[in-house]
């Protein structure tokens, strides 16, 4: 089975979120790149279906040179192919980025199409469906279990406490959510592996959309506040009415 | 470190990673219960630690010495047991690549180096550890066979290993004493038995046992190299890596213990302030973090210098030296500023004062290493440029 895994390089969000003076992008001075913990997921997903069924697995990324480091990480994880559709830095909507995918898709012949459900920075929830649109294949979004074999997929994903189960058959594109696997550490000699893959390159054109960003802001967080319920003894009956107040007594 | 490429900094990177989210967690309940972490190990296979030291074509990842040095350190960051798991098998690793013959390389390098084979060091005696030359084990040729009789001891991993580079001499009669050594590759099979299971302070998890060889029969072609007498110099150059690795372990705990006392210094309150601004107390964390550091620059320094290919038994030994003292002072301040938490078994600190002392007396006591470290003063005219 030959699956292509889509991947994005998004800014390292640990702890406190920074834009950048012009409010244009996430500052990254001190965090550095990563991909999203659903495509890492998607990534492992698609090693796994192809330890157990054969074939290969291919990485793609849209985005600017620098992103091969991310390929990179994929490829260590036991990919075995990477796709750098490169652009000149600006931002692809999700239209033009399905369109670009889409057009790889096509000139290569897949079975599966991975995603991550949502890219963790935009969050457009876009892709996958635009694609699988432009491909006319059917598609499945959120899922965190995947049965496949040659004949198609099952895909299963809660939807407000109940379970979702959709046979697809191939191919097919799936967006995945983290929590569908435990994704590997990356083997060692894979690294060194991934060091000295070639990298197969692309330029698809840069195509204005309907939204535009405009600028980023950090949200103001609401302060935490602390209520001092009294001194000493004096302070246990207040405590066990708010204790009682939580459902914690 | 900048001197490691982006692939070698990624590899170490991989390896801190694994250590924070999988060993740290799990290491305390683990060495307390004196658990073989069989889950780790399986998981330090699939990452390819066993195969640092085995190059192309036989292996996949062999890395730099500096590398090795700092996977060795971050494994033992979470537990210094881990590394000790890997230690001896990869001079063994190294003296097979170095002086194996083709076909002991094609029989034994690709399964070590994915951890299906794993390797034990057998040098100690119960009667001498240090004078190695004085060893009584034997290898006597019968045919096509050594006969191999004799006890050896403190042989890490000796239960769960499929191979023994075993030092013995193959001439007791011959003099010098050393012409004739020699190094057997022993597998397991008659006549070699584990008879007992060392206790010990620390370094729990892992086994150490003492093996009795009474007339095991190897295979004459199982001799390292193909040739007799060769056997104490092979050693040598695997000490080299041997202690490295010693002084790198060192490292790991050294910064185990530093971390935790930087992080509690911060937290923990006395006299109204974090106890870190207690001049006292700041100062054993400066004194710490300096002496981590020279001990660091050592240890790289010596791992720079077995890359060059040049002799470095001076460097090794000094790095192993002051890493293990390092080590331990490290702990031990660590454990004075934890205060009473740091004598409970309920923080890591107690065992990294436990585990520290290993590496003083492992791989050649700190008093050989500064025997060691004068001769070659002398032979060389002087510690060098």
């Amino acid at each position: 089975m030959d699956i292509l895994v889509c991947v994005k390089r998004v800014p390292t969000v640990g702890g406190k979120i920074a834009v950048t003076p012009d409010g244009q992008e996430v500052d990254t001075r001190m965090s550095g790149f990563t991909i999203s913990p659903h495509e890492e997921c998607a990534v492992e997903e698609a090693v796994q279906i192809t330890e157990r069924l054969g074939g290969t697995v291919s990485v793609l990324t849209l985005g600017p040179e620098a992103a091969i480091d991310q390929l990179r990480d994929a490829l260590a994880l036991g990919a075995g192919r990477a796709v750098l559709l490169e652009t000149d830095g600006r931002e692809f909507g999700p239209a033009a980025t399905a369109a670009a995918i889409a057009a790889e898709v096509r000139s290569h012949g897949y079975d599966l199409v991975l995603l991550g459900n949502e890219a963790s920075d935009t969050g457009d929830y876009q892709v996958g469906i635009r694609l699988a649109h432009a491909l006319g294949w059917p598609v499945a979004t959120g899922i965190k279990n995947l049965t496949t074999s040659a004949d198609g997929a099952v895909a299963r994903r809660e939807y407000r406490g109940t379970e979702e189960s959709y046979e697809l058959p191939l191919p097919a594109v799936i967006t995945v959510k983290e929590g569908i696997n435990l994704p590997r550490y990356p083997s060692l000699p894979g690294r060194l592996r991934a060091k000295r893959a070639p990298v197969e390159r692309s330029a698809p054109a840069w195509q204005p959309e309907g939204l535009r960003k405009q600028a980023l802001r950090v949200p103001a967080v609401a302060g935490h506040q602390a209520v001092i319920l009294g001194r000493g003894v004096d302070a246990v009956p207040e405590l066990l009415r708010v204790l009682g107040e939580l459902g914690v007594l | 470190m900048s001197e490691l490429s982006t692939e070698e900094q990624a590899i170490v990177a991989t390896v801190a990673g694994f250590v924070d989210r999988d060993v740290r967690p799990v290491a305390r309940d683990l060495e307390h219960a004196d658990s073989y972490p069989g889950e780790l190990i399986d998981q330090m296979k699939r990452l390819g630690v066993f195969g640092l030291a085995i190059p192309e074509p036989y292996g996949a990842a062999a890395v730099s010495t500096p590398c090795f040095v700092q996977v060795t350190e971050q494994l033992a960051r979470g537990w210094m047991s881990l590394a000790g798991a890997m230690g001896g098998h990869t001079v063994v690793a190294t003296l097979i690549g170095e002086f194996g013959t083709e076909r002991q390389k094609q029989r034994y390098l690709p399964r070590m180096a994915t951890g299906e084979v794993r390797a034990a060091m057998a040098l100690t005696e119960p009667g001498g550890g240090s004078d190695l030359q004085a060893m009584t084990t034997t290898a006597r040729r019968d045919g096509g066979d050594y006969v191999v009789n004799g006890t050896k001891t403190w042989i890490t991993n000796a239960r769960r290993s499929q191979l023994v580079a075993l030092l013995c001499k193959t001439d007791p009669a011959a003099r010098p004493r050393h012409a004739g050594i020699s190094i057997v590759l022993a597998e397991p099979g008659d006549g070699l038995r584990v008879s007992r299971d060392l206790p010990k302070l620390g370094y729990k998890g892992v086994e150490s046992c003492e093996l009795s060889f009474d007339d095991y029969r190897a295979p004459a072609e199982s001799l390292l190299g193909g040739t007799e007498g060769r056997g104490f110099a092979q050693m040598m150059k695997g000490l080299e890596i041997g202690r490295i690795q010693v002084a790198a372990r060192a490292l790991g705990v050294a910064r185990a213990a530093l971390d935790d006392a930087l992080r509690y210094a911060q937290q923990r309150e006395a006299f109204g302030k974090p106890i870190w601004k207690h001049q006292s107390v700041g100062a054993y964390l400066a004194d710490m973090a300096t002496s981590y550091t020279a001990a660091r620059q050592l240890v790289l320094h010596a791992a720079r210098r077995y890359d060059s290919g040049r002799r470095c038994d001076l460097e090794a030994g000094m790095a192993k030296l002051f890493a293990s003292e390092t080590a331990m002072q490290v702990a031990l301040n660590a454990m004075r500023i934890h205060g009473g938490y740091g004598y409970s078994t309920e923080f890591d600190v107690e065992r990294y004062f436990r585990d520290a002392p290993l590496m003083i007396v492992g791989e050649g006591t700190n008093e050989i290493q500064r025997n060691i470290i004068t001769s070659q003063l002398v032979a060389r005219g002087g510690v060098g440029s």
